[in-house]
């Protein structure tokens, strides 16, 4: 890089910076329109005030909103982990065929577009009573978690060792024993990986949950989306900075597990 | 630490893998405190002969028994063997000391007396006060006691090692070799070494198996593979050999009539079992046992090479018939390329193999 002459490293360098703005300026731009004292989203804000967090907070359904996507992520993330796990430590098992063929249909959440998976929810969920309930959000959201689990979990199962498996059982250790002293250990960064992307991609997730939320339990991109459409005032950019710092946050978990383990093993 | 391990028994055990053969119905008895070696090229079956004993692998068929226990069809954990792999497969998210005391925190021993004893053995294997060490900062030589302390401290029946020394260089591999063997001569427990290096098998071995193609074509003491391999393969496989084809006229008592082309002339030499009149076989001279006359007496030969080891030289000699021999002597400087000279050996040591 540093043999580029000076006029061509500062191009990349602004052209760079430029492309980085385009991305993030719109996104963070919320932040400042969260803290308008009026009632309109102007920005930068004539006035700044926290007004509108507490209307947030005050206001019932924002606050129902807010604690049902908590809800749903957690519980769609609680067993897209366990199923996604079992399932990246089976495919791994397999033979290298029917690997690739299973591994497929794993992944297919990411790649059918999500309003299929949608409607084919919508449908079946009538059949079996769960439409409009927590648990049903939850289910819809836990398939389309599923691919990320099954695939940081595999790839952390890589670096398993199939010996260090076969040394613990030669020592005496039963199977849960094995997996849960030696394989666990080695592929906790790749799960809280996955349970990252998992609560993320539930707590953003609109389409499915317009489909299956009732009229009481709606998600809070649901509601968001719903209140854009009647009003357009700064606690929309309060719901949307909360959803951004919790993206953040969880980035940051997940960051510090992956380098921590990356010191231990140095 | 001072029980010397239990007997093993394989009888007709085999591996099979659809149409291959693994191993082929293979007997073995290994005495209590014993140091076995299977040794052979990569291919031969000898890690699958370990992992059948280790239970990693399910034969099929035969029988295993360690001590007076059956126990072919239990899997691994139930068979307190004690395993060394290649590549030392310790677990990196644990110390030393975590690593070394696994097997018996698996077991519900103790925390106090589990420290006791792994501080017991880390002085053993000369680790003292590295117990709190994680693994990725033990150099190469560490790691292999750590392995080995790790599967010493069950107090195995069985003590299992797979090529453990093949990731060391090779002056800290002669230094382990020594440390292994002094170990089994203080601890002696009944051990089963696998390696496809012929060096390391003479020096720690009471008796070795050599395997090849998936079965043990000789059984016997360090002396006895060397000077009376079973075959061919054998006696190419330890030391350095010269292998002559020849053609068994006759057998009585033991030798062998037979013409060996290269001399152009019919000898008279020991035969090894199963050498049959009517066969081909091979002639076998070990090269420090080809003896040069500066007279007429003996097959003619011309040196081609001198290859100058210390104090000793190795010597390519030509004959005649157009066959190279090897040679190796205590280095005579008046020995040189391009000389004649007459060859000859002490009938005791030229011995008719079979081809295989």
């Amino acid at each position: 890089m540093s043999k580029l002459p000076l006029w061509l490293r500062i191009a990349g360098n602004s052209a760079a910076s430029l492309i980085l703005g385009f991305l993030v300026l719109p996104i963070l731009a919320v932040v400042p329109a969260s803290f308008n004292k009026a009632s309109f989203i102007y920005l930068p804000p004539r006035a700044y005030s926290g007004v509108w967090y507490e209307r947030f907070l005050e206001d019932v359904e924002w606050r129902t909103s807010l604690l049902n996507s908590l809800q749903v992520a957690t519980l769609a993330t609680v067993v897209a982990v366990i199923l996604g796990t079992l399932a990246a430590i089976g495919l791994r098992r397999l033979e290298g065929r029917w690997r690739a063929g299973i591994t497929a249909l794993f992944l297919a959440p990411m790649i059918v577009p999500v309003v299929v998976t949608a409607v084919a929810l919508y449908r079946s969920a009538l059949d079996v009573g769960l439409s409009g309930s927590i648990l049903g959000m939850s289910l819809g959201h836990m398939i389309l978690a599923l691919p990320f689990v099954v695939i940081n979990v595999g790839i952390a199962l890589r670096g398993v060792d199939e010996n260090w498996i076969k040394a613990a059982s030669g020592l005496g250790a039963g199977p849960w024993t094995v997996f849960r002293t030696i394989t666990l250990p080695n592929i906790t960064p790749g799960i809280v990986g996955g349970a990252v992307f998992s609560f993320i991609t539930s707590f953003d997730e609109v389409v499915v949950a317009v489909f299956l939320a009732g009229y009481s339990n709606k998600t809070l991109p649901v509601k968001i989306w719903e209140s854009i459409r009647l009003e357009f005032t700064p606690v929309i950019a309060v719901a949307a900075t909360m959803m951004i710092v919790l993206a953040i946050v969880l980035f940051l978990v997940a960051q510090l597990v992956s380098s921590r383990r990356e010191i231990s093993t140095q | 630490m001072k029980n010397a391990g239990l007997p093993l028994r394989l009888e007709g055990v085999s591996k099979r893998y659809g149409t291959y053969t693994a191993l082929t119905p293979t007997d073995l008895s290994v005495a209590a405190g014993e140091f076995l070696t299977l040794l052979g090229p990569s291919g031969s079956g000898k890690t699958t002969l370990l992992n059948l004993i280790a239970g990693y692998l399910e034969p099929t068929s035969g029988r295993i028994e360690i001590g007076s226990r059956d126990v072919t069809g239990l899997p691994a954990r139930q068979r307190n063997i004690g395993m060394v792999f290649q590549s030392y497969a310790l677990f990196p998210h644990m110390t030393v000391g975590q690593n070394i005391g696994y097997g018996l925190a698996v077991r519900g021993v103790p925390k106090a007396e589990s420290a006791r004893r792994v501080a017991e053995v880390l002085s053993l294997m000369q680790l003292e006060g590295y117990a709190n060490r994680p693994i990725q900062k033990m150099s190469g030589g560490q790691q292999q006691r750590v392995a080995l302390a790790r599967a010493l401290i069950i107090e195995p029946d069985v003590l299992l090692m797979d090529e453990p020394l093949s990731a060391l260089d090779k002056q800290l591999r002669r230094a382990v070799q020594l440390e292994l063997r002094r170990l089994h001569q203080e601890h002696g427990r009944t051990t089963i070494y696998v390696t496809h290096d012929q060096e390391e098998a003479l020096v720690l071995s009471d008796r070795i198996a050599v395997m090849d193609r998936g079965r043990i074509q000789q059984l016997g003491s360090v002396d006895e593979i060397y000077d009376r391999p079973a075959n061919a393969f054998v006696a190419g496989f330890i030391g350095e050999s010269n292998l002559l084809p020849a053609k068994v006229n006759d057998m009585a008592g033991g030798k062998a009539t037979a013409e060996v082309e290269a001399f152009r002339r019919t000898m008279v030499v020991q035969a090894a079992a199963g050498v049959e009149p009517g066969q081909t076989a091979r002639l076998l001279l070990r090269p420090e046992h080809l003896l040069f006359n500066k007279t007429d007496d003996g097959v003619p030969a011309e040196i081609v090479e001198t290859v100058y080891l210390g104090e000793l030289s190795q010597y390519s000699l030509a004959l005649e018939s157009g066959h190279v021999l090897t040679a190796r002597q205590i280095t005579d400087r008046s020995l040189r390329k391009g000389m004649k000279v007459t060859l000859s050996w002490d009938p005791i040591h030229a011995r008719v193999v079979p081809e295989n």
